[in-house]
């Protein structure tokens, strides 16, 4: 069964996560911008980590067969930061060109400030002009308020909600959510956020219309492992495999496709994994003959 | 009449109005540049070009190895005359395909301290893809040679060479190569032939080719063994290598090795040696 997995910060990541992966048959990667753990202090280091999204992070994965998307965006926490609010803000537009950014993202509320808000509502219309899906991430503190925030804020954007993914869900926000027509996110993780097995009761209550899971693997306590490990539990609870693999293929492709940058053809076939190509010097294979790898 | 854009605008039929409608935004405003390139393989499309050997203006293109994306990227680029602080900019800040479709553009762009400076980071990143885009299929690098830039010295093209070499990419692809043999280029070849064999790697096929046309100390030895060598291309390369050293006292070691040689395009090269 074929897996995209639509929420895992590869920058984080080690090649040993890659390899298992693609043994586990994720065959493509979406990878939001997001926080990177501290702020940054200046809009230069967010053209460095948007360069590295679309460059090095994408040519590394597509060493071990893996076709690598993003988002970009200004991530909420770093909206409060007037150190570099505006600056990305004014660098956005040239990255939401870009062949491999399938949308905006993630953007949203985590604090749920006024300066979230501004940068949010700007970014979806962003999307709007760029013709592009949107990414929400949702607050960890007062999620339901969050929520229903971030579905009115969509509203007055006048982005179509078919069009919005509303990510880092739970038991109480799939009430909220299941009726707007927005795609509804999950972040399956070992210990909080969402588990597999509470992901499972989730789709054996309300099904797999328009609900995405993804690992959100990223610097701290987390899995890249975590969908096709739910894929498995769903399996094994009795969950029909066209159901799971809608779930965990069908559901993200269609939701980003609606980028007008996929070509899902080519996702069929891996990804150029030609293990001689370096990148800007720097080599994973660090000058081991290729072909004994 | 600029016979590049001519040429690029007839070759890309419909995308042309579009590519039009693009300059003269990036005409009202600089900036639009770096959002409409990321846009060409979408616009334009990946499909391949063609054409075969053509003629831009002074560079000599193979334009079966080129996309339409390419060609849209270079006449984008020769349209609104890209300084060299944009192109360094799009190439700093695009990605692989980008970057890909701006070295091949190169060919037909003016040979700048921006064009040299983006052919240096190449030479530095390794990349086969860019390495490709940069200078096979064209006559880019002998041109920049001979342009004599402060920037892109005989060292550079050295090892740009090289790269060619420890990368694999055959002679052939880079036009006007043998135009860049000398004797340090040897030296570095040589060197990395024998470390490679060492070390019971691949060695770069052309080789030979190339260290014929600057022998150092070894390479006609190397040559003279190549002929024993069990690897048809590698026995060929030699053949290919000894006509044009063209010195008559190996013929020789050609003609006794003549009666054994299976392969005939071979034999036939061993019966011109001089001599």
């Amino acid at each position: 069964m074929l897996i995209f997995e639509p929420h895992i910060h590869m920058y984080s990541r080690i090649t040993d996560d890659y390899e298992r992966m693609a043994l586990a048959g994720i065959r493509a990667v979406l990878e939001p911008a997001f926080w990177l753990g501290q702020n940054r202090t200046n809009v230069g280091s967010f053209v460095d980590y948007f360069d590295t999204l679309i460059g090095w992070e994408r040519f590394r994965s597509q060493q071990f067969g893996i076709h690598h998307f993003c988002t970009m965006g200004l991530n909420p926490r770093e909206a409060n930061d007037d150190r570099v609010n505006d600056a990305v803000m004014e660098i956005l537009p040239r990255y939401l060109e870009k062949d491999s950014v399938l949308g905006v993202g993630e953007i949203g509320l985590d604090d749920q400030t006024p300066k979230e808000e501004k940068y949010l509502l700007a970014q979806l219309l962003l999307a709007k002009k760029h013709d592009l899906p949107v990414l929400i991430h949702t607050p960890h503190r007062d999620k339901k308020k969050g929520f229903l925030r971030c579905i009115d804020m969509v509203k007055e954007s006048g982005v179509p909600m078919h069009r919005v993914l509303l990510d880092h869900g739970n038991e109480e926000t799939i009430k909220i959510t299941r009726e707007t027509g927005c795609w509804q996110g999950f972040s399956i993780y070992p210990n909080t956020k969402m588990d597999p097995h509470r992901m499972v009761q989730i789709v054996l209550e309300y099904g797999v219309e328009r609900v995405i899971i993804n690992s959100a693997a990223d610097w701290g306590v987390s899995d890249p492992l975590m969908v096709p490990r739910t894929a498995t539990r769903l399996e094994q609870a009795g969950v029909a495999r066209e159901r799971i693999e809608q779930l965990v293929w069908k559901n993200p492709l269609g939701f980003f496709a609606q980028s007008g940058r996929i070509d899902e053809a080519a996702l069929l076939r891996p990804a150029n994994s030609n293990l001689r190509e370096t990148f800007e010097g720097n080599s994973v294979l660090r000058g081991q003959d290729p072909d004994r790898v | 009449m600029n016979a590049p854009l001519d040429l690029l605008r007839t070759r890309l039929g419909e995308a042309a109005p579009w590519l039009k409608d693009q300059d003269a935004e990036i005409a009202a405003d600089r900036r639009r540049l770096a959002v409409a390139f990321p846009q060409l393989p979408r616009k334009v499309a990946r499909s391949q070009l063609g054409g075969g050997l053509t003629a831009l203006g002074k560079a000599l293109c193979d334009l079966d190895g080129w996309r339409r994306c390419d060609a849209a990227a270079a006449l984008l680029l020769l349209q609104c005359k890209v300084t060299d602080a944009e192109l360094v900019d799009l190439y700093a800040h695009g990605d692989l395909e980008e970057r890909a479709m701006l070295l091949r553009s190169l060919a037909v762009l003016p040979i700048t301290a921006g064009s040299c400076s983006l052919l240096l980071e190449v030479q530095r990143t390794n990349m086969v893809l860019h390495l490709e885009a940069a200078i096979c299929d064209s006559d880019l690098l002998a041109r920049t040679s001979a342009a004599k830039l402060p920037n892109f010295g005989s060292s550079d093209v050295d090892r740009l060479m090289l790269k060619v070499a420890f990368l694999d990419l055959p002679l052939r692809r880079v036009f006007s190569a043998e135009q860049l043999a000398n004797i340090e280029l040897s030296r570095m070849l040589q060197d990395l032939a024998t470390e490679r064999e060492a070390a019971g790697r691949p060695v770069w096929r052309d080789t030979d080719r190339m260290l014929a046309r600057a022998p150092v100390p070894g390479t006609i030895a190397r040559l003279l063994g190549g002929l024993e060598h069990g690897d048809d291309g590698r026995r060929l390369a030699a053949a290919e290598a000894l006509l044009v050293l063209n010195r008559p006292e190996l013929r020789a070691f050609a003609a006794e090795r003549l009666p054994r040689e299976p392969r005939p395009e071979i034999r036939a090269i061993l019966q011109r040696l001089p001599g």
